[in-house]
């Protein structure tokens, strides 16, 4: 029997590992056991009911006895409690408020002479030491911080944990290290990103809108990966392009760079016309014809 | 002792009462339909007229100054003339009381959809109708305060206190949120401009709440609530405690509604703890109210206007202890500008101020019209449509701004905003507003069956208009006063003068150094005044309601200066009459968003908004478009804008035009060359040169310092 106790002490104990690991004799035994203590439990409930009976058929004025002992307790446990209440609000009992009511009466309205409950006072109080303390704590020793040194605190945390972050992802992309890369999956992914942010001012395929055309060679701003994701990240704000580096998250910025780039030369429909300068692609890429194939199937991903 | 016979009035009060119907049930159906509004933008009916911004206003107006103000007078004019065993002044100044509180109702019902607004919320109507307020409001009090000189019961009651303090606090705060330079019949600019306005709206906003929606209601509860069980009221010395300290405490708090925004530091804190000292004397009402009970508590249980009684002051107790809470700056930082404090008011409004006016309604009707309620079975059924109502209203809206609250703030560990786009957590919690708005309608549909309930009361009998009573006059004083409080009881004029001292006290010591320090307002030397057509937008952006929705008040926290930009500074708001704070955000902040976008944006963002933000849930302003901008009026605004204060040149007034059609052509050439045409005077071009503006000039200044930076 102990060892059965034991082995199931330790299968409760780890109860994660208990319904995967393979040993099937722990847990017969375990519900045997589960079993067996239910039957058991179940007999003394019987065995008491059935003693009640008896000492009922056998004694009957114990129980009435027993009986009136309970009612009397639970009225007394009953006035214990409402007094305990009284006394937390103060209150007076009800048949002496005869003696409570005061010597005027407004169209029939009368007033009781009740004191104000105590712990109503004592919230007061403690309301009105809050005031004291809090405005000291603020205005008098200075030790709490104003909005303003609140705001710098959180600013600086929450660099600190982003430096940390991005230091330990491989994400860690900036307008200067950022890189073209032509591989279907980035090219997907900056689509995407494309679609749900920037198509409203660009067009759905990059043709311009409210913003520039994205699929000529000509550029406001600069036509190279970095140009673009310094563009995207920082915006120029004086021209209406937003700056996106607080929504999008720098790797997602070089995805969107990417995908702008292999928009190059796609003629959609509706082009807005060319703005900026002329800025040749890039010609010696080893992977350049390959590249109409890679936008195709980037674009049936991201569709 | 001579028994002197006279009448009470119950015709003013039955008028009153039916005024109370009627207008409840229009303030109620305008706010389910901007409840609509905010599920399903098609129910703006494309029409300028009846557009959420516009609408908004009429339904806080329709329910706070003719639903509860007409109960209140109802309440008063009945209670008062019973607890001073007189006849009520005069009857002529009570019929003009009467209706001229139905013209002003009817004057802001036609002015509020056309768009004449001052913006302050809770006090929208122009200054005709501000003028026309304090005449009626003084007719009121001269009323009043005649029948408490020809009473024939030595000391005033409790409810009493509370109506004086009513009186006099309301005029304080409606005149001096009134103060207003008038430019034309139907316009006027606030003399205060950015934080010092600010200060002096949201203590009138917030007092307005205190002694137009509280203190009225307990001094209606002191005489209904005993009258109603027939039982003596609890404590006479807690009568005194809570009255006094609430009347004194409240004026403090207003700044509560402006904590982390450019209002100076030590103000806000006086709002956070004064709120926080308020819970005790506002609690102390709800307990004399519940222990005034004590031992009619069988009652409650087949009386169903002892039951709306019971959910009123149980709702007055959890609104007075969640305002404090909501001042705390911890919550207060994720529950402003969400649907919190829709919900907290609603609570107030719909719980505390609606069920106690039902439960008078239901006493007295049937009282001055000498009969039975006609169905006690409809007045239970009311009792839980309206509970269930709600229940229905409150949580989900809680519900929605912690969603909404928690999605603004969350950032991913990059960095970057989770819900960078606003938009997305607005769609968010759009199921929960429909569940608000089933709230709302059940809450009607409870008004609607007590309406029937008593049109059939009434028509089963007839009104005693008069209604004889006889008190013995007024004896001479011949005892000594137990106390000085007893004393003070009896010297209504001196009662009025001390309460009027209790509530200057808080606001002084407020607004004082606000106004006169001005290192409480630190000046930013680039902000420079509106362009004239800046300023025209700018009352565009007032007609239609814009801050409504619209915030403009970047706090200093991570979770707004990322998604809006650098936080909102005093100094930058120096020349804005009104200021534009705002206090909800159902759309983003607009503070920074000059610059932002191109003119096209704004252009097809206001033409209908989906075509720059898909699923969006505000109305189009198409009109926008079509409507030329009046712009004779430039002269006048320009002139009264110096009166204020603003440093526009001397004689710029007849120049203004020339620069405001310069200005416009600019923005029209711009959307020309995006394929937009549009007329340059053109209401459109306007808001757009106004939102462009918005936030920019400190912008501007750091590229100048920049550039001076380099030349060195």
């Amino acid at each position: 029997m102990n060892r059965i106790l034991i082995d199931a002490a330790i299968a409760a104990d780890s109860s994660s590992s208990f319904w995967s690991d393979g040993n099937i004799n722990s847990k017969i035994l375990l519900l045997a056991l589960i079993l067996v203590m239910s039957i058991v439990l179940i007999a003394v409930l019987v065995v008491l009911r059935a003693f009640r009976v008896v000492l009922q058929v056998t004694l009957p004025e114990v129980v009435e006895e027993e009986k009136k002992q309970k009612v009397l307790k639970k009225e007394l446990s009953k006035t214990k409690r409402k007094a305990f209440w009284n006394k937390l609000m103060g209150l007076r009992p009800i048949e002496e408020e005869k003696d409570q009511i005061m010597d005027h009466a407004y169209d029939g309205i009368e007033e009781l002479d009740n004191p104000t409950p105590a712990w109503f006072m004592g919230l007061f109080y403690g309301t009105i030491l809050f005031g004291v303390v809090y405005l000291s704590v603020y205005h008098v020793f200075g030790i709490g911080a104003s909005q303003d040194q609140e705001y710098a605190h959180e600013m600086a945390v929450a660099e600190k944990e982003r430096q940390l972050f991005l230091a330990s992802q491989a994400n860690n992309v900036d307008e200067n290290n950022v890189e073209q890369d032509k591989s279907p999956e980035t090219i997907a992914a900056g689509a995407a990103a494309f679609q749900t942010n920037c198509a409203v001012c660009h067009g759905d395929k990059g043709q311009g809108g409210i913003g520039p055309n994205l699929t000529d060679d000509y550029w406001l701003h600069g036509g190279d990966v970095k140009a673009i994701f310094k563009t995207i990240k920082y915006g120029v704000p004086d021209k209406g392009m937003v700056p996106w580096q607080s929504q999008l998250s720098p790797l997602q910025i070089a995805q969107v760079s990417n995908f702008i780039l292999s928009l190059r030369g796609t003629k959609p429909p509706g082009a807005k016309e060319p703005q900026g300068e002329l800025v040749m692609p890039e010609t010696n890429s080893p992977e350049e014809p390959a590249d109409e194939a890679t936008i195709k199937e980037a674009e049936e991903k991201a569709i | 002792m001579q028994l002197e016979k006279f009448n009470y009035d119950n015709k003013i009060v039955r008028n009153f009462g039916i005024a109370t119907i009627v207008w409840g049930i229009v303030g109620m159906t305008v706010g389910l339909l901007v409840a609509v509004q905010l599920i399903w933008p098609f129910m703006n009916l494309d029409n300028q007229y009846t557009t959420f911004g516009r609408v908004r206003p009429l339904h806080t107006n329709a329910v706070i100054f003719a639903f509860v103000g007409n109960a209140i007078f109802m309440g008063v004019y009945y209670a008062l003339q019973r607890l001073l065993k007189a006849r009520m002044f005069s009857d002529v100044l009570s019929y003009i009381h009467f209706w001229g509180w139905q013209l002003i109702i009817v004057a802001a019902a036609i002015t509020l959809p056309l768009g004449i607004t001052t913006s302050h919320e809770y006090a929208e109507l122009e200054w005709p109708i501000d003028i026309a307020i304090t005449l009626i409001w003084v007719v009121f009090g001269i009323n009043m305060f005649g029948t408490i000189i020809k009473r024939r019961e030595r000391h005033m009651y409790v409810a009493i206190w509370f109506w004086i303090a009513t009186f006099v606090t309301v005029a304080v705060l409606h005149i001096v949120n009134s103060f207003e330079l008038p430019i034309s019949a139907w316009k006027s600019y606030y003399l205060y401009a950015g934080v010092q306005d600010a200060l002096v709206q949201w203590w009138y906003g917030h007092n307005a709440v205190a002694f137009f929606l509280t203190t009225p209601f307990l001094g209606l509860m002191y005489y209904y609530l005993p009258k109603m069980a027939n039982r003596p009221i609890y404590s006479y010395k807690l009568s005194i405690l809570h009255f006094w300290s609430l009347i004194f405490i409240y004026i403090w708090a207003g700044p509560h509604h402006l904590l982390y925004t450019a209002l100076p530091g030590w103000a806000q804190s006086l709002g956070v703890v004064f709120s926080i000292m308020l819970i005790a004397p506002s609690w102390g009402g709800m307990i004399n109210g519940l222990l005034t009970l004590r031992g009619a508590w069988d009652k409650v249980r087949t009386e169903p206007i002892l039951k709306f009684m019971v959910v009123s002051l149980t709702c007055y107790g959890m609104a007075t202890f969640e305002g404090p809470m909501l001042s705390l700056k911890q919550v207060n930082a994720i529950a402003h500008f969400t649907d919190w404090i829709v919900a907290h008011v609603h609570v107030g409004a719909l719980g505390f101020n609606g069920f106690m006016v039902f439960a008078v309604l239901y006493w007295l009707i049937p009282r001055i019209y000498k009969t039975e309620i006609y169905s006690k079975k409809w007045v239970s059924a009311h009792f839980w449509i309206g509970t269930l109502g709600i229940l229905f209203y409150a949580i989900p809206m809680y519900w929605a701004a912690v969603v909404q609250g928690l999605m603004w703030k969350e950032f991913t560990p990059e960095g970057v905003l989770k819900y960078p786009n606003f938009l997305e957590t607005t769609l968010q919690i759009i199921p929960m507003h429909m569940m608000r708005a089933i709230g709302g309608a059940l809450y009607l549909a409870g008004v609607i069956l007590m309406t029937v309930n008593l049109a059939k009361t009434m028509l089963r009998s007839k009104l005693v208009a008069n209604e004889p009573a006889e008190a013995p006059a007024l004896e001479p004083i011949t005892k000594n006063e137990p106390t000085l409080h007893r004393r003070l009881e009896r010297k209504p004029i001196l009662f009025l003068v001390l309460a009027l001292i209790a509530i200057l006290i808080g606001g002084m010591v407020e607004m004082m150094p606000t106004f006169m320090i001005s290192s409480n307002v630190p000046t930013i030397s680039s902000v420079k005044p509106y362009s004239p057509l800046e300023l025209q937008g700018r009352d565009l952006y007032i007609r239609e309601g814009c801050v409504n929705c619209h915030s403009q008040m970047i706090r200093p926290f991570r979770s707004e200066t990322v998604r809006y930009g650098e936080f909102s500074k005093a100094g930058e708001f120096v020349y804005d009459h009104p200021f534009l704070w705002g206090s909800k955000r159902t759309g983003p902040d607009l503070h920074r968003v000059g610059k932002k976008y191109p003119n096209k944006w704004h252009y097809d963002h206001l033409l209908d908004p989906t075509i720059t933000s898909p699923g969006s849930i505000m109305p189009a302003y198409p009109w926008l478009i079509e409507q030329e901008l009046d712009i004779s009026t430039t002269p006048t605004k320009i002139n009264a804008m110096r009166t204020l204060g603003v440093p526009y040149p001397a004689g710029y007034e007849d120049k203004a035009n020339d620069d405001l059609l310069k200005q416009a052509n600019e923005i029209a050439e711009d959307l020309k060359a995006n394929q937009v045409e549009v007329l340059p005077t053109s209401e459109i071009v306007a808001i757009t040169a106004y939102l462009q503006r918005l936030g920019t000039d400190i912008k501007v200044k750091a590229e100048d310092t920049q550039e001076v930076a380099k030349k060195d």
